[in-house]
């Protein structure tokens, strides 16, 4: 909360390009309406912007210690390494994000239909959405607890991770909402990991999943979180036995 | 003149440091193919979708966004010293040194940096407007050639102008304000799409205060012939300039504000 002005700045923004997509769908809407209705799509675009952050790399210090050979000192640390930064990375997301949703989701909610946010679909999608939330929020932790194996590495953070975030911009929904792809690619895309973080857990918000569809679809997340941290474990621990540390 | 020979030199300098780290740099470049190629895909997609918005079709619009993402980048790529770590000199106090030399500010503000990794996103662009020609049958002129280059340069400067404003404001309070990203990044979001599309406060905003329609816009739907705003057509060639003009001003406005400029070194 130290830095109230950069948050309320930063949420404006985000609101501001919220509107300039509705607007665009709007318009895009108003030529050639749809079966799905307009609410379902501006509903997913706030609930794409507010949580947004999540999405977003977010552990400087890691990458720093890489970089400086400071990890040399957590691995001298009783600790899990992997368990460690997975818990710390989780943590700041849901912080960072939490702290951005909520007045942005309170001004979404305030606007008129067909601009703002909708009322979920029924009680329990609000309830499964949460619960599907929460899954998503340990998948892309795992993610990208792997970009930082990747990191550790090749020590240039850039260019690898780069790629991986933008892959991961463009396959959660957040360029485009996902229920907007052409429907025979939406069935290949929505099983990928990357629809499991928030792509989810909204069609599960605003009815675009039925309450029945629930289960598997949080089979998937779970699969996919037990998955990603298995590798991610894996890769860290051989990282760990063969980890050249920098500095001097 | 000598201005221009001093910045071709330090952007050669650069581009060529640049290089030193070629895996890095392959890398990095590929990252920001992938990037603008995820957004002209969700033009794509969208065109996919609803095959038309107003009286856009599918070539106009990809004419749009290709004349939007070639300007923007080749503002990010050439201009990068503005864009990129403009507040972050002034936050650090690195600006002083810049005082002392015998020369403008931006000019050597513009000299300080180049990023090269954007030629993919140019391409993208190029890619965008090739299709989008194709697609609407573009017969092009001498006329029209030159009207869209005058739109690119007048839009690199509307962009420049747009990133000082943010500049300024971290002069005044030091902080970086995320909020002038609305007017450049958001600007560059909803203005890849015709300004027609937007509820009025939008097109007020984009056509007045950071008019991305008249520099862009404007020739462009000019080119594809059927013009946004209706004029004779020498108007056409006449609107870009509020690009230069909005650039002009923030100029002015700078030099004013550098007179309240107190470093934040020690």
């Amino acid at each position: 909360m130290q830095y109230r002005g950069a948050v309320l700045g930063g949420v404006i923004c985000q609101v501001f390009f919220g509107l300039i997509l509705i607007a665009v769908y709007r318009t895009l809407y108003a030529g050639k309406p749809q079966s799905m209705p307009l609410e379902r799509i501006t509903s997913y675009v706030w609930l794409q912007q507010a949580f947004f952050r999540m999405l977003l790399a977010s552990d400087p210090d890691l990458l720093d210690k890489i970089r400086t050979g400071g990890i040399a000192y957590d691995l001298c640390r009783p600790l899990n390494l992997y368990g460690f930064y997975y818990v710390r990375i989780a943590a700041q997301k849901l912080t960072g994000s939490l702290m951005r949703a909520a007045p942005m989701l309170v001004f979404a909610l305030l606007l008129p239909k067909g601009w703002g946010l909708a009322a979920p679909a029924t009680p329990a999608g609000l309830l499964l959405a949460a619960w599907g939330l929460g899954l998503g929020l340990l998948c892309v932790s795992a993610l990208e607890n792997i970009t930082m194996g990747f990191t550790m590495r090749t020590l240039d953070s850039r260019g690898m991770q780069a790629m991986l975030n933008l892959l991961m911009m463009i396959f959660s929904g957040n360029v485009l909402p996902l229920i907007l792809f052409p429907d025979s690619w939406q069935k290949v895309i929505t099983l990928l990991p990357y629809a499991q973080l928030l792509d989810a857990p909204i069609r599960l918000y605003t009815g675009e999943a039925a309450l029945s569809e629930a289960p598997g679809m949080m089979m998937i997340q779970l699969g996919w979180t037990i998955v990603l941290t298995a590798l991610g474990v894996l890769f860290w621990q051989r990282n760990q036995r063969r980890m050249e540390i920098q500095g001097g | 003149m000598d201005t221009i020979k001093l910045y071709l030199h330090s952007m050669r300098m650069l581009i060529r440091s640049q290089l030193e780290y070629p895996a890095s740099f392959i890398l990095q470049t590929i990252a920001q193919l992938v990037m603008e190629g995820g957004e002209m895909l969700a033009v794509i997609l969208l065109v996919d979708r609803f095959e038309r918005m107003n009286r856009w079709e599918a070539g106009d619009l990809f004419f749009f966004f290709g004349i939007m993402s070639v300007t923007f980048y080749l503002t990010e790529c050439f201009g990068r010293g503005i864009t990129g770590n403009f507040p972050y000199l002034i936050r650090t106090g690195q600006l002083d040194t810049f005082l002392a030399r015998p020369r403008g500010i931006l000019t050597q503000v513009l000299c300080s940096a180049v990023d090269p990794r954007r030629i993919t996103c140019i391409a993208v662009g190029i890619a965008a407007l090739v299709m989008g020609c194709h697609l609407s049958h573009v017969t092009w002129t001498v006329l029209k050639a030159a009207l869209f280059a005058e739109a690119v340069v007048c839009g690199f400067f509307l962009l420049l102008g747009l990133f000082t404003v943010e500049g300024i404001f971290c002069i005044y309070s030091v902080k970086s304000v995320e909020l002038v990203n609305a007017l450049t990044y958001g600007g560059r979001s909803a203005c890849q799409y015709p300004v027609d599309a937007f509820p009025r406060p939008l097109r007020v905003l984009f056509t007045v205060l950071a008019p991305f329609a008249l520099t862009l816009q404007q020739p462009a739907s000019v080119i594809l012939d059927k013009p946004l705003f209706d004029g004779p057509v020498w108007t056409a060639f006449l609107s870009p300039l509020s690009g230069i003009v909005v650039f002009a001003l923030v100029w002015l406005w700078f030099q004013r504000t550098m007179r309240y400029y107190r470093s934040t070194g020690s």
